[in-house]
């Protein structure tokens, strides 16, 4: 296939995604009402706990601003894998779209690359929205920035693949997102710094990608530390990447193929 | 030259029991769908598979389209392996599967065709004249820009089949393809399937009907609790001799000898 073609299909992916959201209409405006009174109570809850509780020298706002913003990017850009595949099995169109001439797993990942525009923009929208509106300091260094969004991506990818393959092969993909969701919610810091976490806690958070992420993408946006400063943080996060993303393919592949073999591909 | 082969192909479905079943009734045990079963479909023919439900007709179609992948035998569709080089046979293939809920629901007719079309690799440019053309072939250019969930079961069959031509393909699968249409659309439909071979196609066709098999069929097989029957050639042959070839071969009583028409009660 050449690039035409795969820049086509992307389109096609795009297009047939935006005309369905735009079709449920009212779903903008609830992730749009929900968002706001989420950035609503943080702010307060930074002003309530006071301008001298300062997580890792960062003012509190911002320090939970970005994290929660971007640990709800990953999480749920790691559930649009999940999402593609229960959807297609429960539109019944799995089964076709899987004897179709575009490969699966390309399929997958232009479906998902496509289901991330939604976190994207929504992304934007929290940190833009929170640190212009409630005005919050900002030095970002734009390629560090850039570069741990990149890593953060890729891992989030690979979670997704693999909670895919798990929604294939034992139709319970949501286990492995909400099992994610609920160990990053508190050992990653996305609220509060992990330093005050107990030490059996503290490493069991050093394991999961998404405490780096968050790490990282703090010092570069607010602090605006560079590649060397952030040299540790995004070492750890290509280790991850190199790892779990061809694991997470070959896990994939394998899930498709077994589903295949038993006739499962439409079971939900 | 052969477009599809099947050389002793088995499919067996194996159940297992959910964890802590036993609070259901549900049993480990396998289907063996089908059971060493070998055929060859030449090339521009039309080949219906015959059966009761459950023989194994739809399996086989989902094994050509790559849909399934076998537990023995090998699958060959214009000369590409389905296991070993399944991406050129899914080129060739287009399968209007029995399943009407297979769209995007909240697309219109125009627009899951165009989807699907892009990723049959239908070029761009030729897609909106060839989405219309293949819209107006099956009567549905009135319903083009209306949201399938809308959609009668007829109109999702008529939908289904115009997705398995739209790319044009050399070997066409259909699975029961006029269940749920109104006889005027089913003749309509079926002088459509005349033509495909005159294109060069070959269609493999799954059905219940004697009529159907006899009035656009070139040979039929008829499958039987996963084994292969029987098989013969239509020419020359009329509907009630496919039906008495048929429970020749099945052993099934053809109950419809006794049933009385009513003008006589």
């Amino acid at each position: 296939m050449n690039g035409n073609g795969l820049l086509d299909k992307a389109a096609a992916v795009a297009r047939r995604d935006l005309l369905t959201a735009i079709r449920y209409r009212s779903g903008f405006l609830i992730t749009a009402i929900g968002t706001g009174a989420e950035l609503a109570a943080f702010y307060y809850l930074a002003k309530a706990l006071g301008p001298s509780f300062r997580p890792e020298g960062l003012e509190y706002f911002p320090f939970v601003l970005v994290g929660t913003g971007f640990y709800s990017f990953l999480i749920s850009g790691s559930g649009q894998f999940l999402s593609t595949v229960q959807q297609a099995q429960q539109t019944g169109t799995l089964e076709v779209l899987v004897t179709t001439a575009t490969p699966a797993p390309m399929l997958l990942f232009l479906s998902a690359m496509s289901a991330f525009g939604g976190p994207t923009l929504q992304l934007f929208f929290y940190l833009g929205a929170g640190l212009l509106w409630f005005g919050s300091a900002l030095h970002p260094n734009v390629a560090a920035c850039v570069v741990v969004f990149l890593l953060s991506l890729i891992v989030a990818i690979a979670f997704g693949l693999i909670a895919a393959a798990l929604q294939l092969a034992i139709q319970k993909g949501s286990a492995l997102v909400w099992l994610l969701s609920s160990f990053s919610w508190f050992m990653t810091g996305a609220l509060f710094p992990v330093s005050t976490l107990p030490k059996p806690f503290w490493w069991a958070g050093q394991l999961i990608p998404l405490t780096h992420s968050l790490n990282a993408m703090r010092r570069a946006l607010l602090e605006g530390a560079g590649f060397r400063a952030l040299g540790n943080e995004i070492g750890i996060l290509v280790l991850f990447c190199a790892v779990l993303l061809p694991v997470s393919l070959v896990v994939f592949s394998f899930a498709l193929r077994r589903a295949r073999m038993a006739g499962t591909l439409s079971f939900y | 030259m052969d477009s599809v082969v099947l050389q002793s192909v088995s499919k067996v479905f194996r159940h297992r029991p959910a964890l802590f079943n036993w609070l259901g009734k549900e049993r480990a045990g396998e289907t063996r769908a089908l059971d060493d079963v070998s055929l060859s479909v030449a090339k521009g023919k039309i080949f219906a598979l015959l059966g009761p439900n459950g023989s194994g007709k739809t399996t086989v179609l989902k094994l050509v389209s790559t849909m399934l992948l076998p537990n023995a035998g090998e699958i060959q569709v214009e000369g590409a392996s389905t296991e070993n080089d399944p991406e050129t046979v899914r080129r060739h293939v287009g399968f209007a599967v029995a399943n009407e809920r297979s769209f995007f629901p909240r697309l219109s007719a125009r627009e899951n065709l165009d989807f699907f079309a892009a990723l049959d690799n239908v070029p761009r440019a030729e897609r909106p004249a060839r989405v219309d053309a293949m819209l107006q072939r099956v009567g549905l250019s009135e319903a083009a820009d209306t949201l399938v969930m809308k959609f009668s079961s007829g109109m999702y069959q008529r939908l289904g089949i115009a997705r398995a031509l739209i790319k044009e393909p050399s070997v066409i699968l259909l699975d029961e393809p006029t269940r749920s249409l109104d006889p005027a659309s089913a003749a309509h439909f079926w002088g459509l399937v005349r033509k495909l071979p005159g294109h060069g196609a070959t269609v493999m066709l799954a059905t219940h009907s004697f009529s159907e098999a006899v009035a656009v069929g070139d040979e039929v097989a008829v499958l039987h609790r996963g084994r292969l029957a029987g098989f013969r050639k239509v020419a020359g042959a009329g509907a009630d001799d496919l039906r008495a070839f048929y429970f020749a071969t099945t052993g099934e009583v053809d109950e419809a000898e006794y049933l009385i028409p009513r003008s006589r009660q």
